[in-house]
């Protein structure tokens, strides 16, 4: 996976706000990041390396494992932060599944955050991610300890 | 079949998994972030999302229970859910317990929500639950 940007060096960020818009970032999915992260997961379902078991559940093509966008869209909070030890909470509804042709750019998705709450040391961050312009997941919020 | 009759049912905890900085250095550079200095050295925790590979080999035991009539290959992960008590560290020692936490079954399909307990050495690090889509062939309730 090549990432255009994020990933910046750890900070503590003690002050937060709602509607503090934090740095998002894009990353391009391809076949090879499908593979790399089934053998890091030890999800080895067909649907995400065979198109021929992707069609077979009606699917255009082999998707992208939803863990991998849901763990690929914490960076958006983990690289803010500065400390992934500091994420006491992560939820995500899987509403679009992202689709990766064998290409070399494969599939390209987007993601960004805002501060949606700020509470008793804890701020909740609602993370978006889009792929070909469309939400991919749903809900999805972090609750980071400040 | 599954039905709310299973609702409270848990199985046996996984055998014991040890967090290596192997994997967390493998899976945290699978996500792209391979270069963070939380994920490497004497300090380092997994990526949160990490809980998943404990998480899911749980899923074997319920997936194995006949009486259940469910597979894998059949199932769609709807919504994923972690709150942990503190991040997984490499040399954790990990078991994983899996209790069914709500069942609806509609026509060919259910939806069974699943909640994994995450703990190492008697503490709670971690609760993962899934919603989880499952649809029978048509054919096999005719």
């Amino acid at each position: 996976m090549t990432t255009t940007s994020g990933n910046e060096s750890p900070s503590v960020h003690p002050a937060a706000e709602v509607g503090d818009v934090l740095p998002g970032f894009s990353t391009h999915v391809t076949r090879a990041t499908l593979v790399h992260y089934a053998g890091a997961s030890a999800d080895f379902n067909p649907i995400h390396w065979s198109d021929r078991a992707a069609r077979d559940l009606g699917l255009p093509g082999v998707i992208a494992h939803g863990m991998l966008t849901m763990g690929t869209a914490l960076r958006v909070v983990t690289d803010w932060c500065g400390d992934p030890a500091r994420v006491l909470s992560y939820y995500v509804r899987f509403t679009k599944p992202v689709t990766v042709d064998d290409t070399d750019e494969g599939a390209t998705v987007t993601f960004a955050g805002t501060i949606i709450k700020v509470a008793d040391g804890v701020a909740t961050v609602s993370i978006e991610a889009l792929f070909n312009d469309t939400k991919v997941l749903g809900a999805a919020t972090a609750e980071v300890r400040l | 079949m599954i039905s709310d009759t299973h609702i409270g049912r848990t199985y046996p905890p996984t055998v014991p998994y040890v967090v290596s900085a192997a994997k967390v250095a493998e899976f945290a550079t699978a996500l792209g972030d391979g270069a963070n200095p939380a994920y490497a050295g004497p300090d380092a925790v997994a990526p949160p999302t990490f809980a998943v590979v404990l998480s899911s080999a749980a899923w074997a035991a319920m997936f194995d229970d006949a009486e259940l009539d469910l597979s894998l290959s059949r199932t769609v992960h709807t919504d994923q859910r972690f709150a942990w008590q503190r991040p997984l560290r490499v040399g954790d020692e990990v078991t994983a317990t899996l209790s069914i936490e709500k069942v609806r079954v509609r026509g060919t399909s259910a939806f069974i929500t699943i909640s994994v307990a995450l703990d190492a050495s008697g503490d709670r690090l971690c609760d993962a639950t899934s919603t989880l889509l499952h649809t029978w062939p048509a054919k096999d309730l005719a």
